[in-house]
């Protein structure tokens, strides 16, 4: 830091008053940071921790105050068929979801990340959407999927196909809000992507040229490897908001005002959020309302913990880190 | 393409390099018309007459008419209280987040204290935990404290910083030179004086980006809106806009003028700022 000790001639005094200044330095820090630290202290860890207690309750917010009924809820949870039901269609976004917008986004990156004429417009309409809000598009979207009038049913039938229902079939809906997703975010990823390959350097490039790598070689040996980091990356945070799926079910699937109805058809495209939010107000069960809520919560922090750790101790394998070029030039990339 | 080889083996304008210009161009504003179509055709859709709506030739409705809009504000007369509501979340929200953030940040990247190290390591742990995973203990007390139906729930947390923003800053402080600092400190400035003065402007850059990014969130988000904004005088735009589905069906003209409206916003912050809303993901990404 910027107090050097032992620097002037008067040993002990400087030494002394230095001490103090870093002190004070450090009392400042903390000042600093007090506000962040109350913050996670008080909207994160303190309800972390109270909402493992309310997984132990039974609570309707009508009654005065939550009961507490020991491992009801989370013995309910794993009997609860609607579980492994949320969860499958949470899998099967993410099959569907998580692939084709890292695939895409890549694509939409190779074609735009070189310099030259019209890209940074091409780029900017490929980001569009993800500004977006997702119960606009969602909205959007519902009417694109419209079996009577919409595009796509127009256009499959022009085609001489028979269009699916998309929204309205339980086998095609998740798969649909999923690619709806991967169209709002491509922007996302094809931003990471384009920072990753403009960072790959072109004489590692040359020399596979030079070593006799077709194009197909370089790009599978030489700019993969070198862009997993972002690869990684996207695939880490795609995961994780899989998990919390909610807005775009709601807008495409809900049938009135509120979040309520939405899940369909056949609750197809329930997910974990969706579920909870309708145990968090449904106290028509014996086990429901706050306390499963809460449990409900948690295994989702739970599930989204392991996936993440897993994916990090996966990603020893096959992430690429520690090449000095790449540092090198992710650190000029930086400044 | 080509740029996967990297620099370009001919340096001229050859015949077959205007070709290829010439295809590259073609074959992206294709791809790009036909990847925003949605957008335009709702825009377009908004504008339309009730027998164009379907039309395939409408894509510049012709007559233009606002009927719809006028049956949106019919339909939702609160839309000005609802688009006052979501100015207050997502500006609030904003400055909350960057000033308590800004501040974190940069005492983790600059700072020498006790618990350093783990502040640092429980901001990022804290990127792993869902907000669902809080909200009930949250939303009871809010409901104790009589903040229900009011932005305070949403607003409230967010002055105190977020781990994301926090995290963001201190990625940024770590790339400014120290020099300035230091040539503060020896002209005697304290460490608040040095960072509001000196530091704070320099990083324009990260508080442009990051407080874009943070306000098309607020702007567009949905889910805890619903969880505490029951009461339809608090409701904000994308709650407004849900509500529409259950009512009007069949109504595309008013929905599609909905979506128009409550995006329209955000497409004029987009077409000003977008270079730097650009350059806040690219950020993201690097930071780690």
């Amino acid at each position: 830091m910027s107090s050097t000790p032992g620097r002037t001639h008067s040993g002990r005094a400087a030494s002394r008053r230095s001490a103090s200044l870093s002190t004070r330095r450090s009392r400042t820090a903390l000042l600093f940071v007090l506000p962040q630290v109350v913050g996670l202290i008080a909207f994160t860890g303190v309800p972390l921790v109270a909402s493992l207690g309310y997984s132990f309750t039974h609570w309707d917010l009508v009654a005065p105050a939550p009961t507490f009924v020991g491992l009801d809820n989370w013995a309910h949870l794993l009997s609860d068929d609607r579980i492994p039901a949320v969860l499958w269609n949470t899998v099967r976004f993410i099959l569907v979801g998580t692939t084709s917008l890292l695939v895409f986004s890549l694509i939409a990156a190779l074609l735009t990340f070189t310099p030259r004429r019209g890209v940074a417009l091409y780029r900017a309409a490929l980001f569009l959407p993800y500004v977006l809000s997702q119960i606009a598009v969602g909205v959007v979207w519902r009417w694109m999927f419209n079996t009577n009038s919409g595009p796509i049913a127009g256009i499959w039938e022009f085609f001489g196909g028979d269009s699916p229902d998309w929204l309205l079939d339980p086998a095609t809906a998740m798969p649909s809000i999923a690619l709806v997703t991967t169209w709002q975010t491509i922007g996302y990823g094809m931003t990471l992507y384009v920072s990753a390959l403009q960072g790959v350097p072109a004489s590692l490039l040359e020399a596979a040229t030079i070593d006799g790598a077709n194009r197909w070689q370089r790009f599978r040996h030489v700019t993969v490897p070198m862009i997993s980091p972002t690869v990684f990356f996207l695939t880490v945070t795609s995961l994780i908001g899989a998990f919390q799926l909610f807005d775009p079910v709601v807008a495409m699937t809900s049938a009135s005002a509120g979040p309520a109805t939405a899940g369909g058809p056949s609750n197809s495209t329930r997910t974990i959020v969706l579920y909870m939010y309708n145990q968090m107000f449904n106290y028509s069960e014996r086990i429901s309302g706050l306390g499963y809520a809460a449990a409900l919560a948690w295994m989702l922090a739970l599930i989204i913990f392991l996936i993440t750790a897993a994916q990090f101790a996966l990603s020893r394998r096959w992430v690429h880190y520690d090449d000095p070029v790449v540092r090198a030039s992710r650190k000029r990339a930086r400044a | 393409m080509s740029a996967i080889a990297g620099p370009r083996p001919w340096s001229r304008a050859s015949g077959r390099e205007r070709l290829g210009t010439v295809s590259y161009h073609g074959l992206m504003t294709a791809m790009v018309l036909a990847y925003i179509f949605p957008a335009l055709w709702a825009v377009s859709m908004s504008f339309r007459t009730d027998e164009n709506m379907f039309a395939a030739d409408q894509l510049i409705p012709h007559p233009v008419t606002l009927q719809h809009y006028a049956r949106l504000f019919e339909a939702l007369p609160g839309l000005g209280q609802y688009f006052l509501n979501t100015v207050v979340i997502a500006v609030l929200g904003t400055a909350g987040t960057l000033l308590s953030s800004s501040l974190a940040g940069y005492a983790l990247a600059r700072f020498q204290f006790p618990g350093r190290g783990v502040l640092l390591a429980t901001l990022l742990l804290t990127l792993m935990v869902p907000v669902h995973a809080t909200l009930i203990p949250q939303y009871v007390v809010f409901r104790e404290l009589g903040w229900l139906n009011s932005a305070l729930p949403i607003i409230v947390p967010l002055l105190f910083g977020t781990p994301f923003a926090s995290f963001f800053f201190r990625q940024y402080f770590l790339t400014l030179p120290r020099e300035l600092e230091d040539a503060a400190a020896i002209d005697g400035a304290g460490p608040w004086r040095a960072f509001f003065r000196i530091m704070a402007p320099l990083a324009g850059p990260a508080y442009l980006a990051l407080g874009l990014l943070t306000f098309v969130s607020l702007w567009n988000s949905f889910f805890i809106n619903s969880i505490y904004l029951a009461k339809q005088s608090s409701w904000v735009l994308t709650q407004a806009l849900q509500s529409l589905i259950g009512r009007y069906t069949a109504q595309y003209g008013a929905i599609m003028a909905g979506v128009t409206l409550v995006s329209l916003p955000i497409l004029i912050g987009y077409l000003v700022f977008q270079r730097w809303i650009v350059r806040g993901v690219s950020m993201t990404g690097l930071a780690n």
